[in-house]
């Protein structure tokens, strides 16, 4: 057996699980563990959006949660203000998020490391403190709630994410294709050349790549895929919130990432799944699970830098060598 | 009117003194250790919580002066051994670390302290009258102790041994241990003096503030602003910029919402950053 083929079956049982939650999670514990494996759905995506740029191109970035928030204004102020259907709301929020990353990534992909960073930070700030202000158009601090409009209308049927088990496979479905799209990205021509420009700038402008081009468009696919995750998350809360735009957002999702494995696919899948899995256990009994968190993160930088799939990965190339 | 400006213009210019003291931490670390310590804001609570203790503990809030700088400085030493040095080739990893630390700072405090803020009576009561309005004199005090500690660490810097070494691996890691100077324990000392200066910042703020376990949070981005537009790793430039922008911030909090004065001053540190990377102060750069 080789790795790859370990791999493929446990990503095979873990596709099946996904696909029988509705029906053997109430099986076999509380209704309420749905609900927590959609929010990891929906968190992942937006890890794996801080994943595309950290990951796969070499950018930090802390202000993700900017175009989180962007997608989720973009839905509930479609529906709440605007008097939107569901798809053109989803459609708002992508928008949304995609030209604020464009505007920000004009600027902040001329820059690099630390200074990329903290730019990002500080747009992610401003807009945050943006959005309390302008309490009219967002409802500053309380937020923005909305009532649920249909997805699907076929006659007299209706069908709408207040059906749980429909919002759960709405997300599964959306979710899973753009950790499609993305590993399609990361092995097409354009996913080469960003891995090029993570591995050495200087080299990848010199064989002719346009570095500034190629790290702004993926500035901006990782935001559209952030927006996606914020506009789902609206959809899943039926409000949006600035607290969601906050940097600790966008400092947990980094934190997620790396503990599970930058630079692979599912690492920010598992980075999410063990965090809120270990809040939600954790957190009815002892108020103080960020202490877990805090801990956790620092033992895995200290002892595992390439994250879980990168420890998994080493324990599995021993096992399988040994003759 | 005028008054208010002024008071708020003196409130911005004693708020930028802590603020000045607390990111010099923060520069010498990221200078020398090249870390971005997303910590340093709880590093500054912690030297609250410790004043609120040594109040309650003691009855006086000014043996908090030497006992919190002492407590942070130990725990910096501690916690650059335990966390910082196994990572110290990793940048992006130290800013997941820092986090972290972060997490861990403030719920212990939580845990320990409690959630609900609390407050600390000035302890100089009274006012004085100044420019044609009372000012509290504990403010006054509070600018003075700043001012001096800010004095005290720049000769320190320039006058000491320790404070050469500071300096000489901060400008050449390599050559500095071709000469002998151990940078291990220059790390160690680096880390330990952001964390008692943050601390010693928090003690002088904490009767002006509020004492809570989020306090750091609000105060991170503000250090990170005067960071940045003083110039990163430049200490001079970063206490000029962090009096700047507190000024800054008053006086337009005078006359607008304060959450305008802070979109303002962030606005202006992102064109610093696209525009002049290398800080406004370059001049005082050495």
């Amino acid at each position: 057996m080789t790795r790859a083929k370990i791999e493929g079956a446990l990503l095979g049982a873990f596709a099946a699980f996904l696909l029988a939650v509705p029906w053997l999670v109430p099986a076999i514990a509380d209704r309420f563990w749905v609900s927590v494996i959609t929010e990891i759905l929906i968190w992942s995506l937006f890890a794996a959006s801080v994943n595309l740029l950290f990951g796969y191109v070499g950018l930090l970035s802390f202000g993700q949660a900017l175009f989180f928030g962007c997608g989720m204004y973009g839905v509930a102020i479609g529906i709440a203000k605007l008097g939107l259907g569901f798809w053109p709301a989803l459609g708002l929020g992508v928008a949304c998020s995609a030209a604020m990353a464009l505007v920000a990534g004009v600027f902040a992909v001329r820059l690099t490391w630390h200074y990329f960073a903290i730019i990002t930070v500080v747009f992610s700030l401003i807009f945050y403190f943006l959005a309390l202000t302008l309490k009219q158009l967002t409802g500053g601090d309380d937020g923005t709630s909305f009532a649920l409009p249909a997805t699907f209308r076929l006659g007299e049927m209706e069908l709408s994410l207040a059906d749980k088990t429909f919002q759960y496979f709405f997300i599964l479905a959306t979710v899973s294709s753009c950790f499609f799209v993305m590993r399609r990205l990361v092995a097409s021509p354009l996913g080469r050349a960003l891995a090029a420009i993570r591995e050495n700038d200087t080299r990848a402008a010199l064989i002719g790549l346009n570095v500034y081009m190629l790290r702004l468009a993926a500035f901006v696919i990782s935001g559209v895929l952030a927006g996606i995750a914020g506009a789902l998350f609206a959809f899943f809360g039926r409000y949006a919130s600035a607290t969601y735009m906050f940097y600790h957002v966008s400092g947990e999702a980094v934190v997620w990432t790396i503990v599970g494995g930058a630079g692979t696919l599912l690492g920010p899948l598992i980075g999410t799944s063990l965090f809120i899995v270990v809040r939600e256990v954790v957190s009815t009994r002892w108020e103080h699970h960020g202490l877990i968190v805090g801990v956790v993160a620092i033992l895995i930088v200290i002892f595992a830098p390439r994250g879980i799939v990168g420890l998994w990965r080493d324990m599995v190339e021993r096992f399988v060598q040994r003759p | 009117m005028l008054e208010v400006v002024l008071v708020l213009a003196i409130n911005g210019l004693i708020w930028g003194l802590i603020i000045a003291l607390i990111a010099l931490g923060l520069s010498i670390i990221f200078g020398l250790l090249d870390i971005i310590n997303i910590a340093h804001g709880d590093f500054f609570m912690i030297g609250t919580v410790l004043a609120w203790t040594v109040l309650v503990q003691t009855g006086s809030f000014w043996p908090a002066f030497l006992i919190a700088p002492l407590i942070g400085f130990a725990l910096g030493a501690l916690i650059q051994r335990i966390v910082i040095q196994p990572i110290r080739n990793a940048a992006a990893l130290s800013i997941v670390a820092t986090f972290g630390l972060s997490l861990i700072l403030q719920e212990s405090v939580r845990m320990t302290f409690g959630p609900t803020p609390r407050r600390i009576l000035a302890p100089i009561p009274g006012t004085v009258h100044l420019f044609g309005i009372n000012y509290e004199i504990y403010r006054l005090f509070a600018a003075l102790i700043a001012l001096a500690a800010i004095g005290g660490f720049f000769v320190f810097l320039h006058r000491t041994k320790i404070g050469t070494w500071m300096r000489a691996v901060r400008h050449d890691r390599d050559t500095a241990i071709a000469m002998g100077i151990p940078a291990n324990r220059v790390y160690v000392v680096t880390f330990a003096l952001g964390f008692a200066l943050a601390a010693l910042g928090g003690v002088v703020a904490a009767p002006i503030t509020t004492v809570d376990f989020r306090a750091g949070v609000d105060i991170l981005p503000f250090c990170f602003m005067a960071v940045i537009i003083g110039g990163l790793g430049n200490l001079p430039g970063t206490a000029a910029a962090a009096v700047l922008l507190a000024f800054l911030e008053g006086i337009i909090a005078s006359f607008a919402d304060p959450t305008y004065a802070r979109i303002t001053s962030l606005v202006l540190m992102s064109v610093v950053l696209l525009a002049r990377p290398q800080g406004l102060f370059r001049g005082l750069a050495r």
